[in-house]
């Protein structure tokens, strides 16, 4: 199967056009994002990387309708993000996106389980009792459910926040920095579990990292540089990455 | 450190504002209370150093123990002559002062306990009366009246009043002015009719003068003429200078103002308790939050001490601030309280507004010390903090076990309150067993204080349990927000639970003393109304009406009372009220009335019967109205409780023999069986519609008069409370918005994960309302335990009332209090952008 087989077969489950976004006003004007035009394939897991400053953040912040736009349009599925309300941005992101993030991702008075289940909690849904199974054992928190965030490892914390994203069966989720927290094999376990949902429950997912590892985890590699798509690499390697990354860094 | 210091507390303007106010309420209250006591004291002041200006030297009468019990003492008339003669004097003149009863437009006397007073308006430079409309009286069919007085029943100059004079005769006068009462205590209760001295002979018929005043004449000086003056009159009265005149006035207002001043800082002190406890918690959640910027400090090398300093400085800042803010408000709300009581027209001398310099020391040293104290524990706190905490990335969740010593604690002070507030229950009705209670209440208090912590998490799922139920999420997340720092969240509660707690014990024990006092006045008053003399104790209503209403067929019992005018004295020196029933008494008092007296017997009232140390079956000897010791049998005893009367009662015709045949006091009378009341009083006034001095109530009248009397007591009392509740209020706002502000990341990752803006404002408003909750349900606890014993402690039999609907209402509105409180920490937290707020930290 051929990469544009892959782009034939499934509709993109992210689409940014145009997509610009300036922070503050004239002279301290800060251009984030200086018109990125990219789309995200459904079933598929894609890292966006880019030194710091690049804009990572600031995309993720405006696909996932946390942040607005300056110009240019998201959309998630048939949805246009861009021009939702508040209220509307809230229900995407309870029923459609999954969040990731790099720290301070679980409510410290909620268990392992409650945490995982909040998100369907909030939208008043029950979890599919099979693939809530099926998410706790791959994530490998099954004796853990009980725990309170303060009681687990930074790497458990992780997974039950991998637990959370899954559960609700999310059009796309996003991840900032994901194991930006964790050494190495905490890391790599994360980065399997979201490898392998994507394998087996053709979750979307997009990934934000610096870490040339992490990223070769993913089928993609998307590079920004000062605010513009600069790159994109398919299917990449460690090797591959580094070396684009010390290219766009010099 | 001080730059630091500053620094820190420009840069949360917010912070600092919300603690402050807590502070400048307390101290708006307290300075507001010395505002007003303090112009009224300059009023008063003012007022006697004029009226000493007038007078050179004063004749007073001379104390007597014995005479002051029958009555107030009066200087002998033939002592003015003597004065007059004196070398030096100028002038004197006698002042009295005696009832005489102004007659209203509706026909009845003016006044429902007392009557108005009748005084000379003297002539010359003696006066002392200010004549405010119109002008002096000067022919004897010629009087002026107060103006309070002519306010209130509408009269105008140049009208005829009708007043009678003591022996209860009807005279008219025109009315040619109006009069301020100034400063006299005792002429504005009740108002006053002034006459000219010769006409104020005549209505008033004194037996002597209250004061005689005297003028010297020039170049004679006071002292030189009371020494003079004193020789005299000898010990007939005594003579002072009229500086010690004003003196002994002052003394006499200055206990009212005592009084108030205490009473309204009683309350300021409660509130400034609560003030404390909100600065404390607030500069608790400071310090917590503070820990690595003070770690930080502590790695660059300040000292511990340093760091307890820059804590205390900051809390004197704010103290001073807050202070400095809360006098100013305190002008204001004295002066505004001064408009009001300068509108009402009471007689308080009500002038500038002033503000002393003790008073503003003691304003501004109570906010400060108040702050400077609640800060000291938290600084201890922060000099914990160590250096490596600068290190770490998350500040830890602030954890939170019972220690042994918290419940030893707990118990000690929890044994010794219940056993204090015991032994005051025990104790005999009164004072003595209030206080004691009270002192237990305090000691119960500490010991909820202390287990506060303990108590907050199993109250809250009791409080949160409806809110988690129909509010889902945000509902559950906001109970686990309320006791996720226990410590934190006792504070904040408490703080509260000190307004409600007396609050509910306010409203208990006057639903108390309410259901009680109708339960006395069922067992009292099997009667339908009762008719009684408006006037001093010589006021009495003519037998000829118990007589008419005897042959109404309206009235199946009329039972009239009489009594001697002048306390009786025993044989072992007491002094006793002596009276007689006339009438079918059997039928109104069924039980506790052991059967009329006979012929030279007595029944004794319970109470004084122990006072004399008598019993049934022992003789007593009383004075009668010829001066005879008599010797009379004590025939039974009878519950006051139950009858009103007089200590000792006897026959009809006994009385009469020892006290001559006076007029009836009081007369009582009820229905016959399916008379119309309606009707029936219609009957009773037509009966009395002649006799302005005799009023008629029904039962419930009277009922409603107590119970009206009652409940202003009480709403007067909740609204002084209110500040400590407004105050508790500010506490729950600032723990609130600093919680709020310690958990933006947690908010943006909820935002982030689909909660709305709406849930999250609930969710905050929700944690606000459980923590109100759960000061309001351990304040009624207290205040119902508490209410209880006071009630215990004031009665024999005391009536416990447990006033519900009261208590439903604090406890809802202590929780939307809180919602009120959290709106707008609520909003900020709302509002703040997701993303922005997952970035801090
Ligand atoms: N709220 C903000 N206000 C002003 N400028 C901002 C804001 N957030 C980000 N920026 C600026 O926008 C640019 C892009 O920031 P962004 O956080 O997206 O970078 P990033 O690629 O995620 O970097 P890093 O790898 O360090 O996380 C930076 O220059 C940053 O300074
Ligand atoms: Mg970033």
């Amino acid at each position: 199967m051929t990469l544009t087989d892959i782009h034939r077969e499934a509709p993109p489950a992210v689409v940014a056009r145009s997509l610009t976004k300036v922070y503050g006003q004239g002279d301290a004007a800060v251009h984030a994002l200086r018109g990125v035009d990219v789309a995200f394939t459904t079933g598929a897991f894609t890292a966006i990387m880019g030194p710091s400053g690049s804009g990572k953040s600031t995309l993720m912040h405006c696909l996932a309708g946390l942040d607005t736009v300056t110009s240019g349009s998201v959309h998630i599925g048939d949805t246009v993000v861009t021009g939702l309300s508040d209220k509307e941005l809230t229900m995407l992101r309870r029923d459609r996106i999954g969040f990731i993030f790099q720290a301070f991702n679980l409510l410290p008075t909620l268990s392992a389980e409650q945490n995982i289940r909040l998100p369907l909690d909030i939208a008043g849904r029950q979890a599919d009792p099979a693939l809530f199974d099926r998410v706790v054992d791959t994530v490998g928190l099954r004796d853990r459910l009980s725990h309170k965030p303060a009681e687990l490892s930074g790497g458990q914390q992780q997974r039950v926040a991998v637990a959370r994203a899954l559960i609700g069966r999310p059009q796309v989720i996003f991840a900032d920095e994901p194991t930006g927290n964790l050494d190495s094999r905490s890391g790599a376990e994360v980065l399997s579990f979201l490898r392998t949902s994507v394998r087996e429950l053709q979750q979307t997912i997009v990934m934000v990292t610096h870490d040339p590892v992490a990223a070769s985890y993913a089928d993609r590699v998307v590079f920004l540089r000062d605010g513009l798509l600069v790159s994109d690499v398919h299917q990449p390697t460690p090797q591959i990455i580094h070396d684009t990354l010390m290219k766009l860094e010099s | 450190m001080l730059k630091t210091t500053l620094a820190g507390l420009r840069a949360h303007k917010l912070r600092l504002i919300l603690t402050s106010l807590a502070i400048t309420l307390g101290v708006g209250f307290i300075s507001g209370t010395f505002v007003l006591t303090d112009t009224i004291q300059a009023g008063f002041t003012q007022s006697f150093t004029a009226a000493a200006d007038k007078v050179d030297v004063a004749v007073i009468p001379a104390k007597d123990e014995k005479r002051s019990q029958e009555g107030p003492l009066t200087v002998p008339m033939e002592l003015l002559d003597r004065v007059k003669g004196v070398e030096g004097v100028a002038a004197a003149v006698g002042v009295g002062r005696e009832r005489t009863a102004l007659i209203g437009k509706d026909g009845k006397v003016v006044g429902s306990m007392v009557t108005t007073w009748g005084v000379p308006v003297v002539e010359g430079e003696l006066n002392r009366t200010e004549i405010v409309t119109g002008r002096a009286p000067k022919a004897g069919n010629e009087a002026v009246l107060d103006e309070s007085t002519a306010k209130t029943r509408g009269f105008t100059v140049g009208e005829t009043i009708t007043v009678l004079d003591v022996r209860q005769q009807k005279h008219r006068f025109t009315l040619v002015g109006l009069f301020k009462l100034g400063v006299d205590q005792e002429l504005s209760h009740g108002g006053a009719v002034g006459y000219t001295s010769e006409t104020f002979q005549r209505m008033a018929q004194p037996t002597g003068f209250r004061e005689i005043d005297v003028l010297a004449k020039d170049g004679v000086s006071a002292e030189t003429l009371r020494a003079a003056v004193a020789a005299a009159v000898g010990a007939k009265g005594e003579a002072i200078t009229g500086q010690t005149l004003m003196e002994k006035m002052a003394d006499g207002n200055g206990v009212e103002i005592d009084f108030i001043t205490y009473g309204l800082l009683l309350f300021g002190a409660v509130a400034m308790l609560v003030a404390g406890l909100v600065i404390y918690n607030t500069f608790n959640i400071l310090v917590a939050q503070r820990t690595r910027e003070m770690a930080l400090l502590r790695c660059i090398g300040s000292t511990r001490s340093q760091v307890f300093r820059s804590i205390l400085l900051e809390s004197a800042v704010v103290g001073l601030l807050a202070s400095v803010a809360g006098l100013l408000l305190g002008l204001g709300l004295g002066a505004a309280a001064i408009q009001v009581i300068n509108a009402t027209g009471s007689p308080m001398p009500a002038g500038t507004v002033t503000l002393t310099v003790t008073s503003t020391a003691a304003g501004l040293l109570t906010g400060l010390v108040v702050t400077v104290v609640a800060a000291l524990l938290p600084a201890r706190a922060a000099t914990g903090v160590a250096p490596i905490a600068a290190l770490r990335t998350q500040v830890e969740e602030n954890a939170f076990r019972s220690g042994v010593l918290r419940w030893v604690f707990t118990g000690l002070f929890l044994i010794l309150g219940v056993g204090v507030t015991v032994a005051g229950i025990t104790m005999p009705p009164g004072a003595g067993g209030l206080f004691t209670v009270a002192g237990g209440g305090v000691l119960v208090f500490f010991a909820v204080l202390i287990i506060g912590p303990v108590l907050v998490k199993p109250l809250s799922r009791l409080t949160g349990f409806l809110p988690a139920y129909l509010f889902g999420v945000p509902g559950r997340l906001a109970v686990d927000n309320s006791t996720r720092n226990p410590k934190r969240s006792a504070t904040t509660t408490i703080a509260l639970t000190i307004g409600v707690t007396l609050m509910t014990l306010i409203s208990v024990v006057s639903a108390s003393v309410q259901a009680s006092s109708d339960a006395r006045l069922d067992r009292q008053y099997p009667v339908d109304y009762v008719l009684m003399a408006i006037g001093d104790r010589e006021a009495t209503i003519p037998r000829s009406v118990a007589e008419t209403l005897r042959t109404k067929p309206e009235f199946g019992t009329v039972v009239a009372f009489r009594e001697h005018t002048r306390p009786v004295t025993t044989d072992n020196n007491s002094f006793v009220s002596v009276g007689t029933i006339v009438g079918p008494i059997k039928t109104i008092a069924q039980e506790g009335w052991t059967g009329d007296p006979g012929p030279d017997q007595a029944i004794l009232s319970l109470g004084t019967a122990g006072k004399l140390g008598v019993k049934a079956g022992d003789t007593m000897e009383i004075k009668t109205r010829s001066g005879r010791m008599e010797k009379v049998t004590v025939s039974g005893t009878y519950d006051r409780e139950k009858m009103p009367g007089s200590d000792v009662l006897l026959q009809e015709s006994t009385f009469h023999r020892y006290y001559g045949a006076t007029e009836d006091i009081r007369v009582v009378v009820k229905m016959t069986d399916g008379a119309a009341p309606e009707a029936a009083r219609k009957v009773v006034e037509s009966v009395i519609a002649d006799l302005p001095t005799v009023q008629v109530s029904s039962t419930t009248e009277i009922r409603g008069e107590f119970n009206d009397s009652i409940n202003n007591v009480l709403m007067v009392m909740a609204g002084l409370l209110g500040l400590a509740v407004l105050i508790s209020l500010l506490g729950i706002a600032n723990t609130l918005s600093l919680s709020v502000h310690e958990r933006t990341r947690e908010s943006a990752l909820l935002r982030a994960l689909g909660l709305t803006r709406p849930q999250l404002r609930v969710m905050l408003s929700l944690e606000a309302f459980v923590l109100g909750l759960i000061g309001a349900l351990i304040g009624v606890v207290l205040g119902l335990v508490f209410g209880w014993a006071a009630v215990q402690t004031m009665q024999d039999k005391p009536i416990f009332q447990a006033a519900p609907l009261h208590i439903a209402a604090f406890i809802v509105l202590s929780g939307l209090a809180g919602v009120l409180a959290s709106l707008l920490p609520a909003r900020r937290a709302a509002r703040a952008s997701i993303v922005n707020s997952l970035a801090s930290g």
